[in-house]
């Protein structure tokens, strides 16, 4: 039995090009991960084909995944990251992604933590020009005994268009009491006193905002085997947007 | 070299220099002074190309050229320097990597070939040297982290590295202690104090002006020129205090 | 082994008891009036017909009736709320001696005496006699569905100011009525407000002419008296150009084992260059210790910041109700028009709460502040769920959010649901949002200086909470402040 598409009114989707997620529906079942305990994980997902990419990824006792995604290509891309940490388990998930034309864009995360002392951390910076929509739905979910969880998102964004749109929902649902959960969501323009700084120390106004998107985007791929890899590719669709 | 006449500037609606008239030749040194709110900074911003400072009036020429009908960056490449009052941190940018950059930007501007990696640390190196800077300071964002001194001082290491004609230095010597003031001090000494360059130090205090001798100093007021004089004219500011002299 | 549960059973037991003394828990013996049991056309009829309405507003009844047969519950809240049955309620109770509207002396004592127990200065003569200075504070008095007291009336016309209950509004200013109600929160924006539209029974209207500062303080005191009944009432505050008012909204409800329906709707508007400032303390019965009885709160509130530079401030304390379902809202049209909501939201034994706001912003240059403290202690739940929205013309949009919350005991959950939802580039959105629990450092420290476990938990939390409790005018803060305290009670040890 198949489910049928979503539509916007189904939360995970709320935001999703529809069209597109009909023509690729029924998806085949997400790829499932398992690392044992005590192991370490790491992926990287270039998106730049318009896919559709799930992942269930389990982090067994004391193990550690890292997940790093930089999400340009095709009409629709999206990751959609569903985790559950074991104790002790440690999540990290860079992602970039950077939208142009009528692209949509969107990385969906659950980070689950079902038992103590396991951390997450997510980071997720999008750019977005033309018409182009990106979106981050992450909820992160303590469950009553994963005391001294430790779980952060930073989540930004920023439009050099008009007609772009970014959306965010950084979610926290919490029933542990001696946890640290925090989230950060900006989203904004380029800082224009930064840019008149690197102005007035001569570089013209398009370099300017070249090395601020660099800025906004570096550090995200830090700690990535294909570190360079993903800077470069993310330096070059970048340069096709200022 | 540069030459301000009958200066008139808005932020906003709201006036803030109005008549503003000042001449500064190379080899000279030029101290601006003045109360808070005189539009001391908004002079230095105004001459930098902030975006936001409407010019109303008046005429600005850098060595012959309407320096307002510049961008920034081609004011930078034409050989004047902003030093900051509140220098901007830009994460994720280093410091060594921007001011390349920059300095090849600059360079490339002019029409002269761009330094290469090895070429532009060696002055990088000397500068910082020259400034008590540690190398890796200058592997670090610009800015970011850095204490209120140290972001002047990486300013000095800037004008330095970038060796402008005109250096606007603004409030440069507020948030250091006397240590750095007397670094400071040599710095500008040593990279500006030449016949072909010039200063002009906006501050508020005298004491920076004990180790940057001035040739002229001048009060700012209510956005114009009120008084001008030799660097015994900021020893009177220093005892009398602006009140009396402001009007 | 079975030592320690008895201990922990005996200390619950306690906790219970000190629950159990809900503050405003006892019901009153008052002639009540009630329309028939049940909701069908009929009661529309009969509500409307009470209230001696013109025929116009039978119709948007009617109309709104309708509509709501044909709607369902929302099912997106972090809620779990046994299905209602509609039919098993009453819609109206009036009490019998009916008191002649502005003329208190004609009030049924008994009414005026459980105000008096309240704490609510109805009666004029009492503010005029109190301390030398202490603010007035004009006073609509909602009991069960009427409005039985509406004081500083006077006074309040002779700067032009009109502040009513909505069922005389209806016939008295039928224009202004009819030119904004329903405008702000339409007729079929969710289930609880078109059910609210067919069935509203009173609430207050005012209205604050061009240019008038309000010369006092307006509030409105909400009780449900009668068992089985549900309350609807309907707000309605026009702030006409250049104008201020600062209103206060306070809610009780006796101690009943059932649970009982509140669904209100509250209409802001504020036009060029207007101020309205919208507190609530709301204190409807939570529930026992077991989650059994309590008020359903589900309250739609939303301001329409329509002219320039208008500005809207919602503050809200909500410490009540077994369930809470309410997201005061601002449209903000306006150009430069400002938004704001400080809330804060304890919730403790069963209580649930999904509260929180919308900030939609479609005029340039317009701003919003969120702060959003959120308290959760023993079963309960309590969720901050928001929008802030910037529509692709409205440049120089500035938003900061901050939503804090904190975890007292190991059995509740505290949640943040934020939406942003950006167009424009200049844009500058920042939501920032932390969970936490008291430290033992905190704890010993106040205890250390002699307070006990309570004392320190409420010196804390509201320490926590201070950002929001500052917001409200001075009378409140002080009962907001010991509300606090008071629904945090058994929630440590």
């Amino acid at each position: 039995m198949t489910m049928p598409a979503p539509t916007r009114h189904d939360e995970a989707w709320r935001y999703s090009d529809i069209a597109a997620v009909e023509a690729a529906w029924p998806l085949p079942a997400p790829e499932s991960i398992i690392v044992p305990a005590g192991g370490n994980f790491a992926r990287t997902i270039v998106q730049d084909n318009g896919a559709i990419h799930q992942l269930n990824i389990a982090i067994g006792k004391g193990a550690t995944a890292a997940i790093y995604i930089l999400n340009i290509g095709g009409d629709f891309g999206r990751v959609d990251l569903n985790v559950t940490l074991h104790e002790g388990a440690d999540f990290k998930l860079g992602a970039v992604q950077i939208g142009s034309n009528a692209q949509t864009l969107e990385i969906i995360t659950t980070v689950t933590h079902v038992e103590p002392n396991a951390t997450s951390s997510q980071i997720v910076r999008s750019v977005l020009a033309g018409t182009s929509t990106g979106s981050y739905l992450g909820k992160v979910s303590v469950a009553r005994d994963a005391q001294l969880t430790d779980s952060v998102q930073s989540v930004k964004a920023m439009l050099l268009d008009r007609s772009a749109t970014a959306n965010a929902k950084p979610e926290l649902e919490i029933y542990a009491d001696d946890v640290k959960c925090a989230h950060g969501c900006a989203i904004g323009e380029l800082d224009p006193m930064g840019l008149f700084y690197l102005q007035a120390r001569g570089l013209a106004p398009a370099d300017a905002k070249k090395l601020m998107l660099q800025a906004f985007v570096a550090g995200v791929f830090e700690g990535a085997a294909d570190e360079e890899m993903l800077i470069e590719a993310a330096l070059k669709k970048l340069g096709e947007l200022v | 070299m540069l030459k301000i006449t009958n200066l008139h500037a808005n932020v906003g609606d709201k006036p803030i220099l109005k008549g503003l008239t000042l001449s500064i030749n190379a080899g000279e040194i030029h101290a601006i002074m003045g109360p808070n709110g005189a539009g001391k900074s908004t002079l230095g911003y105004v001459l930098s190309g902030r975006p936001g400072y409407e010019i109303t009036e008046g005429e600005v020429t850098f060595n012959g050229q309407n320096l307002l009908d510049l961008e920034p960056h081609e004011r930078a490449a034409a050989g004047l320097f902003l030093g900051f009052q509140y220098p901007v941190e830009i994460p994720g940018v280093s410091n060594v990597q921007f001011l390349r950059e920059a300095l090849n930007a600059q360079r490339k501007y002019r029409s002269d070939t761009p330094l290469s990696g090895a070429e532009f640390l060696k002055v990088a190196r000397e500068q910082a040297g020259a400034l008590s800077m540690d190398m890796d300071m200058l592997k670090r964002p610009v800015n970011v982290g850095f204490s209120g001194g140290e972001k002047k001082r990486n300013e000095m290491v800037q004008m330095g590295i970038i060796d402008p004609a005109l250096a606007i230095l603004d409030e440069t010597d507020s948030g250091l202690d006397i240590d750095a003031l007397r670094t400071v001090g040599d710095g500008i000494n040593r990279i500006m104090r030449k016949p072909d360059k010039a200063v002009l130090l906006i501050t508020h205090y005298q004491r920076l002006l004990d180790y940057v001798k001035p040739d002229f100093v001048h009060v700012l007021a209510d956005g114009r020129i009120t008084r001008s004089g030799g660097p015994e004219l900021a020893l009177e500011l220093e005892r009398d205090g602006y009140k009396e002299l402001a009007v | 082994m079975s030592d320690e549960i008895d201990i922990k059973d005996k200390a619950a037991w306690d906790a219970a008891d000190r629950v159990a003394d809900y503050e405003h828990g006892w019901s009153s013996d008052i002639e009540t009036d009630f329309a028939p049991k049940g909701l069908t056309e009929d009661t529309v009829r009969f509500i409307s017909a009470k209230k001696n309405e013109p025929e116009w507003m039978l119709e948007w009844r009617l109309k709104a009736f309708a509509s709501w047969k044909t709607m369902t519950p929302p099912d997106w809240a972090k809620l779990n709320v046994p299905p209602i049955d509609y039919q098993e309620a009453y819609y109206y109770a009036e009490p019998k001696a009916k008191p002649k509207l502005g003329s208190l002396d004609e009030v049924d004592p008994e009414i005026l005496r459980i105000y008096e127990k309240l704490g609510i200065p109805i009666a004029e003569q009492e503010v005029l006699a109190g301390v030398e200075g202490a603010r007035r504070v004009a006073v609509d008095a909602v009991f069960d569905s009427v409005s039985v007291a509406t004081t500083f009336r006077a006074e309040l016309e002779r700067s032009g100011v009109i502040f009513r209950s909505i069922s005389e509004a209806i016939k008295e200013y039928p224009e202004l009525v009819k030119k904004w109600l329903g405008k702000i929160v339409p007729m079929h924006d969710n289930y609880f407000a078109t059910l609210n539209c067919a069935v509203f029974s009173d609430g207050t209207f005012v209205y604050i002419p061009e240019g008038v500062r309000c010369p006092m303080e307006l509030s409105t005191y909400f009780r449900i008296n009668a068992e089985n009944t549900g309350q609807f009432e309907r707000t309605l505050i026009i702030a006409d150009k250049g104008s201020y008012v600062s209103y206060l909204e306070g809610c009780t409800a006796p101690m009943r084992d059932e649970n009982q329906l509140h669904a209100a709707v509250v209409e802001l508007v504020a036009l060029d260059d207007a101020e309205i400032k919208y507190s609530t303390v709301q204190n409807w019965y939570p529930g026992d210790a077991e989650g059994k009885g309590g008020i359903y709160n589900f309250v739609t509130k939303r301001s329409l910041c329509q002219g320039k530079n208008s500005k809207v401030s919602w503050t809200q304390v909500e410490t009540g109700s077994a369930v809470t379902w309410k997201y005061p809202s601002c449209v903000l049209n306006g150009e430069n028009s400002v938004g704001e909501f400080y809330s804060v939201a304890v919730t403790n034994n069963y209580q649930q709460a999904d509260t929180g706001t919308k900030m939609i912003h479609n005029g340039k240059g317009s701003r919003s502040t969120i702060v959003s403290k959120g308290i959760s202690a023993g079963h309960s739940n309590n969720t901050y769920r928001g929008l802030v929205r910037v529509a692709p013309n409205a440049e120089g949009v500035r938003n900061f959010t901050q939503c804090d919350s904190l975890l007292l005991g190991s059995l509740s959950g505290a949640h943040t649901v934020p939406y942003i939802e950006v167009r424009n580039p200049s844009a500058q959105i920042e939501h920032e949002a932390t969970t936490s629990k008291i430290s033992d450092d905190q704890m010993f420290y106040a205890q250390a200086r002699g307070l006990n476990a309570e004392e320190a938990v409420t010196l804390i939390v509201n320490g926590f909470a201070k950002e929001v409790l500052q917001q409200l005018p001075m009378e409140f803060a002080v009962e907001a402040q010991k509300l606090l305290g008071i629904s945090l009670e058994g929630s440590v040890g």
